[in-house]
């Protein structure tokens, strides 16, 4: 039977970016959906996850003529590439909130805007560590196959594994978001002065929540060299990035889990459908595309904004015995 | 007098200063209030009153002075820490937690409910569930109390303004309290709430509580107070029992009028 693989390849990478950014929105939307914290540099680390990841599992990568090589060469298991991305961004979110979680609003957002990009140039500079504007390359994948159709073999394994992780993070963001400590999240982001009032050390769990949500964007980070194998710093983690996550949680529901999961798939494949389209249109029109993607994805902000503000999934109510 | 005179005071404030800018909206004010008592504070627009409930509640730290609640200094706390020794406010204008309902917002008042730590959600569920279901029937019957039961799983933010008074001071009793500090409970409320809140506020005194109580309106401060202090300009200017009060020259000029 003869399939085109190249489809179910491309719809694959579609499922497994979409995944990136469904653990890039969960932990977006823990920290500002349902904590109220304005996290502005979601890229950063999702950043610091990524090369977490790569350079923990990556074997040797000596200089040669044209690549300039890169830290690393601990040829870690996968699995513990997760957890140090997961620890090493979480870390970094702690360091991060310390001087920053007092700020207002407004500020936490410009003080986290500038950390993703001082990491950014940060990791498009120190070549010894991260191979500069040429990237990592050579990461292992999740599992090895051989022959005919090993791509979309590859592919498919990336998609299940990042469905078990969207799965597992749904049950255990939802049963601790519908805790009493998820409780303290929402008054902390509906009136974090209150909140103290009744006895709430609020910055420890601005504190907490900050640092969960940064250790998911290193888990995306993770996932997303387990996507692609190699990885530059220059345009997957600029602040475009940053924003596209929150059009995402906007989009699908501050407050909501599965809202985050259907906004990252809703919006990016906005993305990937135009870019499939681009290949499609006529030439004439064909560099226009990406443009025109942009204009659709704004108009439906503005639209959902004005007519449904609290996004396509709207924060439950809780209703308790 | 009431039966507690002589006794130390619960609250007492000594010689605190705090001032925003060029503006002393503190000036070396110093207070203390009876246990068991209920102590109006009154005086102009602008005198200080709120900021210095914002200052004994920890959300402002004083710039000078001290504080003392039952014994201990509380001054530089955080207002978490003075809620736990046993003090609490609530707002002139209510801060009520707009998205969750009314039963979430008394649920946020409960102290030592395991299930705010997150390890013990992840590892203890049953011991969680069973907190969680005590203060679930502590939440209800501060609702019965304050004739909430009714809204128990509306959004706060569907609540009239009189109602959110009445969650404002629900909220603060399932911290339970020694004292309450109440920011005008009654503006805005109309008679017959006003009338049943200050009854409940009798009942709670008598319960063993304590308040302290911001209000411009004289027939509350008259007569349901038992001591009222007059606040001008940052510093108390007077203080005794409301007729004692009602009479002081300094306070007919400053506040009451002529």
């Amino acid at each position: 039977m003869a399939i085109d693989t190249g489809i179910l390849i491309n719809v694959g990478f579609y499922v497994s970016f979409s995944i990136v950014f469904a653990i890039l929105a969960l932990g977006f939307n823990l920290q500002w959906g349902y904590t109220g914290i304005f996290n502005a540099g979601i890229a950063g680390f999702f950043l610091i996850g990524a090369y977490t990841a790569a350079i923990a599992i990556t074997p040797p990568t000596p200089p040669s003529p044209g690549y300039p090589g890169h830290l690393g060469g601990y040829q870690l298991p996968i699995a513990a590439g997760a957890i140090l991305a997961m620890l090493v961004s979480g870390l970094t979110a702690i360091a991060i909130a310390l001087p920053t979680l007092r700020l207002r609003a407004d500020y936490l957002a410009i003080a986290t805007l500038a950390f993703a990009e001082v990491v950014r140039t940060v990791a498009i500079n120190l070549e010894p560590v991260t191979a500069g504007t040429i990237g990592i390359i050579g990461i292992p994948r999740l599992f090895t196959f051989s022959g005919t159709n090993s791509a979309l073999f590859t592919t498919g394994t990336v998609v299940g594994v990042g469905a078990v992780i969207i799965l597992v993070l749904f049950v255990v963001l939802h049963f601790i978001v519908e805790s009493p400590w998820g409780r303290v999240l929402r008054a902390v982001r509906e009136d974090e002065e209150a909140t103290m009032a009744v006895g709430k050390n609020t910055f420890w769990f601005k504190l907490q929540v900050f640092a969960i949500g940064g250790a998911l964007m290193g888990l995306a980070g993770w996932f997303f060299v387990m996507a692609l194998p190699y990885l530059e710093p220059a345009g997957d983690f600029a602040p475009a990035v940053t924003f596209s996550i929150w059009v995402m949680v906007i989009v699908g529901g501050a407050g909501n889990l599965k809202g985050s999961i259907a906004g990252a798939f809703l919006v990016y494949g906005l993305e990937w459908s135009s870019v499939q389209l681009k290949d499609l249109a006529p030439d004439a029109l064909s560099p226009s595309i990406p443009y025109i993607r942009l204009m659709i994805v704004g108009a439906l902000l503005i639209v959902l904004i004005i007519y449904r503000p609290e996004g396509i999934l709207r924060e439950k109510k809780r209703v308790l015995r | 007098m009431n039966a507690t005179a002589g006794a130390p005071p619960i609250l007492s404030v000594q010689r605190v200063r705090k001032s925003f800018g060029g503006i002393r909206a503190v000036d070396d004010c110093s207070l203390s209030i009876n246990a068991q008592s209920i102590t109006g504070l009154i005086g102009p627009n602008g005198a200080g009153k709120s900021t210095l409930f914002n200052i004994i509640a920890g959300l402002y730290r004083p710039d000078a002075g001290a504080i003392w609640l039952a014994g201990r200094r509380i001054d530089g706390l955080p207002p978490y820490e003075i809620v736990h020794r046993g003090l609490t406010k609530t707002w002139q204008i209510p801060h009520e937690l707009r998205n969750l309902t009314v039963l979430e917002n008394l649920l946020l008042g409960a102290k030592r409910n395991s299930g705010e730590h997150l390890l013990n959600v992840l590892l203890l569920s049953g011991a969680v569930r069973s907190d969680e279901k005590q203060w679930r029937a502590r939440a209800r019957e501060v609702l019965r109390l304050t004739e909430l039961d009714g809204l128990a799983n509306e959004h706060a933010k569907a609540l009239s303004g009189g109602q959110k008074k009445l969650l404002e001071l629900a909220r603060a009793l399932m911290t339970d309290p020694a004292i309450v500090l109440l920011d005008e409970p009654v503006a805005g409320v109309n008679p017959r709430l006003a009338g049943n809140l200050m009854d409940l506020i009798e009942r709670l005194r008598q319960g063993g509580r304590t308040f302290f109580l911001i209000e411009h309106d004289m027939n509350v401060v008259m007569n349901r107070c038992d001591r009222v202090i007059v606040m001008h300009q940052g510093h108390a200017i007077a203080e005794g029992t409301p007729a004692s009060v009602k009479a002081n020259p300094l306070v007919i000029e400053s506040y009451l009028g002529g």
